[in-house]
């Protein structure tokens, strides 16, 4: 019993790291409708961004995480002026975009391997290797810290979908984008600002992930299926869904690597895509299959 | 309704400009002398041995007739029915694989295997396609992804086939003048015979159901075509190609590991070369892959590393998608300015 | 006849595509409830589109209390009071009546204002309330209807433009759509509708538009279009209008 429950507070801590990954991309393809193939990559930027924020001045990866969100932040809105603030309309636009992030994948990677090598890097404050015991639970601190820091940035986008002005315009452009025109929302503007956040999401994912993971360049390959397949799996574009997939997948995971072994974990999320592709492929809470 | 308009008119003008180009071009028929002088040339060319050591240019032109017969077989998918699959390499390997362990266990030879590598490859294909094509655009893309995944973990893992560190295969026995010629004639056949297969499938009734489902799914199948058999049936084939590339390949490198054939540089470059040439078109991909490898060359050659190498390989194909989205041929066939000698189609 | 608004010689097309308006026209009487009738293909909707600034005009001239607003955008149309609901109702299925509602206002940008106007939708459309908090998406075809028309007039629009608001509903359903349209223009506002039951909408409006082939073939006092005999024969499909 004792490590069921172990197992089952490790997989929560990873699940929350992985819906705060999956929730920028899930965001962003809702509102675009663009597969950011590239989204893991930042999010290794953004982890470089914490590991030398750590290094060189001795910035606690958590202080850093707003610092990585605002600049990958910024690192969105250039993107998305240089890459796809262009006519929405081509009938290729879905296969046309998700190479176009392939290919920024491939940029960010390259450039960062080119910076920094291709070195295995992990940040270490004093809480990453620490943990708490409750009887004989162990919870490793940094897991924790990042599980928690991730729901609550979730929380607060949630909440920020829900209350404010532009929460209201990014549901309605992602639900109906005609319609939200109609009515008076600037699209495009709002296409600008859910990129800023969901890349600025992948920021603070990396921030989390810099002393969670060992990482280098060409990590984020590792993370693309995953994450796409929380994606595909929460019915492309809903939020909660990538949410309730990556909490629920990564729980699966931790005892799928417990049981059978570590190296089939990620296992699980690809099976789960498969199933999902051949019993229901519109997500668990999507409305309508994408066969359009 | 506004849809169906729009591309009714879209298809009235593409049609007036297709009659214009085609008045044009009267005399400019299909230029079938240029590749089959291309070919008798490269056919050729290993008498240059005698002469001297031509290695590297033979295999220079064993990795481009590779890559053609990976690009042409790709576009089968990606460019007649629209479907981008990022994880074609997984029948590369499919491919590679069974040849190799026939190889390394039996003593086979993987290019009379190759035919049979394809099948076996096509086969997953078939199984993988009934799958993962029940859904369009980005899922499909994703689940292609997540393929490779899948089979890395698999082979990485896999005892009998060696896992991560691969199986090694005996070297052939000819001597270094020689060595290289059956696999140079291997690849240049099977890239002659998928571009030429490609070429025939665009014209067939099949190629038109293809081209018909990637422009409109649901009214392709309300004109009677049967979109699951026909997609699938595409994923098969193109899978067969790449799978015959995979079991000449392994035997070429006299090795077999996941890192080779399942890294998604290489699925990468599939697309790539496709979109470099033109998607859809018959010369496309094979000029598409003439220029990668050459511009592969050039980066190992100026720059070395390899973190340069996915960097410029990133830009050149953010580049082309920006703003040469038809590719070369594409391009130059919608200005009406190709040249006669790369219509192909 | 007034310079209220006047739609004259539009034409316009989708993309680089045949004009699908030609040369078409229609006049507006404040207050009036003006239904514009057709064959399939007729261009009706697109006369909508046009006037609603979705669809770039070709020609023509669109003037609204004597300012040129040909070739605005739809949210500028919006800002000067004409606002348009869609065929698809263009309803946001994942977010709740009010939620619905508050987009209405988007422009308002003033909460205050916005959630005392919300409240009189209430009042005046009351089984909205009833769902205030129910998901758009869950609600019957005419619920759905309903709150897309009551949508525009939180914005206090001077013409709203419907089209097609009968599409894919009971036939009961449709008189109480008709209503809601009638109600809507007792309270002043304009109302220009697209119907494909010609008679019906006719009914039901002042003055009646004949398009076909995106020209205006006839207009006039919807009494005066049903009775005509050619106009029966062609578009209303023979019946025998009493």
């Amino acid at each position: 019993m004792e490590q069921i429950i172990q197992v089952a507070v490790l997989g929560i801590g990873l699940g929350g790291v992985f819906a705060l990954m999956g929730a920028g991309l899930s965001l962003v393809f809702g509102v675009m409708r663009i597969v950011n193939l590239a989204h893991p990559s930042l999010i290794i930027g953004g982890a470089y961004l914490a590991y030398w924020g750590f290094r060189i001045y001795g910035i606690d990866p958590l202080i850093m995480l707003p610092v990585c969100a605002l600049v990958l932040a910024a690192t969105g809105v250039l993107f998305y002026k240089v890459f796809f603030e262009r006519d929405a309309k081509s009938a290729t636009y879905s296969e046309m975009t998700v190479l176009l992030t392939f290919a920024i994948a491939m940029i960010v990677e390259g450039a960062l391997g080119a910076a920094f090598s291709n070195t295995q890097r992990v940040t270490s404050p004093s809480y990453a290797t620490d943990a708490f015991f409750i009887g004989n639970v162990f919870i490793p601190k940094g897991q924790l810290y990042a599980g928690i820091t991730s729901i609550v940035i979730i929380g607060l986008l949630a909440a920020f979908l829900k209350f404010s002005r532009l929460g209201y315009a990014i549901r309605a452009t992602t639900q109906n984008r005609e319609a939200a025109a109609l009515l008076g929302v600037n699209v495009n503007m709002v296409g600008l600002m859910s990129f800023a956040i969901g890349i600025g999401l992948a920021g603070a994912a990396g921030a989390l992930t810099s002393f969670v993971f060992s990482f280098f360049p060409a990590k984020h390959w590792e993370w693309v299926a995953v994450l796409m397949s929380l994606v595909v799996m929460g019915g492309m574009g809903s939020i909660l869904g990538t949410v309730v997939a990556a909490f629920s997948l990564s729980i699966v995971a931790a005892f799928v690597g417990t049981w059978i072994g570590s190296t089939w974990s990620t296992m699980t999320f690809f099976l789960a895509l498969f199933l999902v592709l051949l019993f229901r492929p519109q997500g668990l809470f999507g409305e309508k299959p994408e066969l359009v | 309704m506004s849809d169906a308009m729009q591309e009714t008119g879209a298809v009235l003008e593409a049609r007036k400009a297709y009659n214009e180009t085609l008045r044009i071009k009267a005399d400019q028929t299909r230029a079938t002398w240029f590749p089959i002088t291309i070919m008798i040339l490269l056919i050729a060319l290993p008498l240059l041995q005698f002469t001297g050591n031509y290695n590297y240019l033979l295999h220079m032109v064993l990795l481009t007739a590779s890559y053609v017969a990976l690009a042409s077989s790709w576009n089968i998918l990606g460019g007649f029915a629209g479907y981008i699959s990022l994880g074609h390499n997984v029948f590369f390997c499919i491919g590679g694989y069974f040849a190799g362990m026939l190889v390394a266990r039996y003593g086979w030879s993987g290019i009379a295997l190759a035919p049979l590598a394809g099948l076996v490859a096509a086969l997953f294909g078939y199984v993988i396609g009934l799958i993962t094509l029940r859904v369009r655009g980005p899922s499909f893309i994703i689940s292609s992804i997540a393929l490779v995944m899948i089979a890395r973990l698999l082979f990485d893992h896999w005892k009998f086939v060696g896992g991560a560190n691969g199986v090694t295969l005996p070297p052939t026995e000819l001597s270094v003048q020689w060595a290289k010629l059956p696999y140079y004639y291997a690849m240049l056949f099977i890239a002659a015979f998928t571009v030429w297969c490609s070429y025939k499938i665009k014209h067939s009734k099949f190629g038109l159901g293809l081209r018909a489902l990637s422009k409109d799914e649901i009214k392709a199948e309300a004109a009677g075509i049967d979109t699951r058999f026909y997609k699938v049936t595409a994923f098969a084939l193109s899978a067969f190609f790449v799978g015959m590339v995979g079991a000449v390949w392994g035997e070429y490198l006299t090795y077999i590991r996941p890192s080779i054939f399942l890294v998604i540089l290489i699925a990468a470059y599939m697309v790539l070369m496709c979109i470099l040439g033109g998607k859809g078109t018959i010369a496309g991909p094979v000029i598409g892959a003439i220029l990668l490898t050459a511009f592969n060359e050039f980066f190992v050659a100026t720059m070395g590393a390899s973190e340069l190498n996915i960097l410029g390989t990133g830009v050149i194909m953010a580049v082309c998608l920006m703003f040469f989205p038809h590719g070369i041929v594409g391009s130059l066939a919608r200005k009406g300015r190709l040249p006669r000698i790369l219509n192909w189609d | 006849m007034s310079d209220f608004l006047t739609i004259k010689g539009i034409t316009a097309g989708y993309g680089d595509g045949p004009a699908i308006l030609d040369d078409a026209k229609m006049t507006v009487q404040e207050g009036k409830v003006h239904c514009i009738i057709g064959p399939n293909g007729a261009g009706k909707s697109t006369m909508m589109k046009a006037i609603a600034g979705m669809l770039p005009l070709r020609k023509g001239e669109i003037t609204f209390k004597g300012e040129n607003i040909a070739g605005l955008r739809p949210d500028q149309m919006l800002r000067r009071g004409i606002a348009f609901v869609p065929q698809e109702r263009a309803l946001f299925p994942k977010m709740t009546v009010r939620e619905n509602l508050r987009m209405g206002g988007y422009i308002l940008n003033d909460d205050k204002a916005l959630s005392s106007r919300i409240d009189e939708i209430f009042d005046r459309f009351p089984i909205l309330r009833e769902r205030a908090d129910q998901h758009a998406g869950t609600m019957s075809g005419g619920q759905q209807q309903t709150l897309a028309m009551a949508r525009t007039l939180i914005l206090r629009p001077d013409v709203v433009m419907f089209d097609e608001p009968s599409l894919g509903l009971a036939p009961k359903i449709v008189r109480e759509m008709f209503q809601i349209v009638r109600l809507i223009a007792d309270t002043g506002v304009t109302v220009l509708l697209v119907e494909q039951n010609a008679v019906m909408g006719l009914r039901h409006a002042d003055w009646g538009v004949v398009l076909d082939l995106g020209r205006t073939l006839f207009e006039g006092p919807s009494a005066e279009v049903l009775a005509d005999p050619r106009i029966q024969e062609l578009y209303l499909g023979g019946q025998k209008v009493a």
